[in-house]
């Protein structure tokens, strides 16, 4: 196996007296899709908000290509190539639908504070460049139509494709994406899985995805790790979780099988 | 007649235009954090005096340095933007010192209404061992403006021309800022850490640098605002940009709590209909800025142009 892009040691959060998540470990593969199902309260979105800096953990360590990068502020780990997006959609409602993708372009290409008082040739380079990058980004997940509209009053469907523009728009190389799927119908569900496959392709990215609709998971992703009252009780290609006796009992029910 | 009603909107368009610049100054600082700088008073105190001693002015007698003053006065308008900065420096220290060791806390926001408070008396006081309780006036009278003559005549009315300064001025930084807010790359990112600090900084956005660049803008708006009154009426003593800090408040309300055009729009309401109070019953003026308060928020909650619904998540 090659160096993992991302990998979670031992990592525990605790709030007050509630274990959230005990002793985790995994790693993430370069180029993968990889899956985090488990039951409401199992952990998932708590791991999330470890890896992308929003909680610190109470122990144990995140570890980016090698290197440890627990603890670090959102915005250094958004440089290193973590994006992320939100179960409860948060995008800035009060900005136009072009405007939160710029928000997200803010520091590519570099530019200057002087060069942007100036208004120098470079700068306005700059600015061009990032219009250029908005609108590709809007044309691809299908929002060209609504550029000028404010955020606030999108449709629930256009608002969580908005949401995964602007975390593309930060040229990640892992893209966090907590219950992309919550509220969609079966139809979009399906175009949703397309348009992350595509997406993978197209950024180079690996991908890592918390969601409930089992089946949509279990097409889509290339491992699966299992969360359990914040214990990683199964890991693995979706086969061998399906089979999983313990996966079985804890999320899937006892003697269910696996829709 | 006539002369005397333009003479009086002026003067009203002028006030309100340094209300307005206040107003703004809370508006930057409640719309990142959600709180209200009550240190704001003090800045413009501050702002102010730093323009008084920037102009040459020299320390009275009961000072901390009687008769000390720089050697020979910056011109007005240099002075002017400099202790805007200064006061705008100073505002960083008060974000440094009375809001970021609560925010790393995580303590209850409201705490730092108090700690701003304290960091404004702080200032007065500060203000009043350095410079004396004694009042000043600006060292040169106007025609030390840049040449231009104390009064204009305008269309037979003649106009005060420090008026006419303080309402171009105040005008002008309140559409540098809105632009600068709306259209800048800089503008735009302290809007989306307006909106949610959080997401902002999930997209690479150093929020807590916005903040401070926050803290900075309100502080030298502040100080802007001390200056121009300053140099229009007198320094009467270290608290007298406090009284403006209120009235500044008031105008956020009045125009509706993180709204940009209200501020602008409360500050130009309040400085007219002050303006309006003959100067017989000079005495009610603020007794009158603060019923119109009343007279707005009875008829719509959330100020002339705020929003409904003020939602933070």
């Amino acid at each position: 196996m090659s160096q993992p892009l991302l990998e979670v040691m031992d990592l525990s959060r605790r709030f007050g007296g509630l274990l959230a998540l005990d002793r985790v470990n995994f790693a993430v593969q370069p180029g993968e899709i990889f899956g985090l199902i488990g039951p409401n309260g199992a952990g998932k979105t708590t791991l999330f908000n470890l890896i992308s800096g929003v909680t610190p953990p109470s122990s144990g360590a995140v570890l980016w290509r090698g290197g440890a990068i627990t603890g670090q502020a959102p915005h250094r780990l958004n440089r290193l190539g973590l994006a992320r997006t939100f179960q409860n959609l948060r995008l800035f409602e009060g900005l136009s639908v072009l405007d939160n993708l710029l928000v997200a372009l803010q520091r590519r290409p570099r530019s200057s504070v002087i060069g942007g008082v100036l208004n120098s040739a470079n700068h306005q380079h700059a600015e061009r460049q990032r219009l250029d990058t908005a609108w590709q980004l809007l044309e691809e997940l299908g929002l060209s139509a609504l550029a000028e509209r404010q955020a606030g009053t999108l449709a629930y469907g256009d608002r969580r494709r908005l949401e995964m523009a602007r975390a593309l728009a930060t040229r990640p190389e892992l893209l966090l994406l907590d219950e992309p799927a919550a509220g969609l119908n079966p139809a979009e569900k399906d175009q949703l899985c397309e348009l992350i496959g595509a997406l993978r392709q197209r950024h180079q990215l690996t991908v890592m995805i918390i969601e409930h609709h089992v089946p949509l998971l279990m097409r889509l992703c290339d491992r699966l790790a299992v969360l359990d009252f914040g214990v990683r009780i199964a890991l693995g290609t979706p086969a061998e979780v399906r089979r999983d006796p313990q996966v079985i009992e804890a999320y899937l029910g006892t003697g269910g099988s696996a829709s | 007649m006539i002369e005397a009603l333009l003479q009086l909107l002026l003067n009203g368009a002028a006030s309100g235009g340094v209300y307005a610049l206040v107003a703004l100054g809370y508006t930057l600082v409640f719309s990142v954090l959600g709180v209200i700088n009550f240190a704001q008073g003090a800045l413009f105190s501050v702002g102010g005096y730093l323009t008084f001693l920037l102009m040459g002015g020299k320390i009275g007698v009961n000072g901390a340095l009687p008769g000390w003053g720089l050697p020979s006065g910056l011109p007005f308008w240099l002075a002017l933007l400099l202790a805007a900065a200064g006061s705008g420096l100073i505002g960083l220290l008060v974000e440094q010192v009375a809001f970021a060791p609560l925010r790393r806390r995580n303590a209850e926001p409201l705490l730092a209404l108090i700690t701003s408070l304290g960091a404004g008396v702080v200032l007065v006081n500060l203000l009043q061992l350095l410079m004396g309780a004694e009042g000043y006036a600006f060292p040169q009278s106007t025609d030390a403006l840049a040449g231009l003559p104390d009064v204009l005549v305008i269309g037979g009315a003649r106009i005060r021309t420090i008026q006419l300064l303080l309402l171009l001025i105040s005008a002008a930084a309140v559409l540098v800022l809105s632009l600068w807010l709306e259209r800048s790359k800089g503008g735009r990112a302290l809007r989306a850490v307006a909106e949610d600090a959080t997401t902002a900084q999930l997209l690479g956005i150093p929020s807590a640098a916005m903040v401070r660049l926050a803290f900075f803008l309100s502080g030298a708006l502040a100080g802007l605002g001390g200056g121009l009154i300053g140099v229009s009426v007198s320094l009467p003593g270290p608290y007298f940009g406090i009284s403006y800090g209120l009235k500044g408040l008031a105008v956020l309300v009045l125009g509706g709590l993180g709204s940009v055009p209200g501020a602008i729009a409360g500050g130009l309401l309040m400085g007219l209909a002050e303006a309006l109070v003959p100067s017989a019953a000079s005495g009610w003026r603020d007794a009158l800025a603060f019923a119109i308060l009343f007279a707005v928020l009875l008829l719509r909650p959330s100020g002339l142009l705020g929003r409904r619904t003020v939602e933070k998540v």
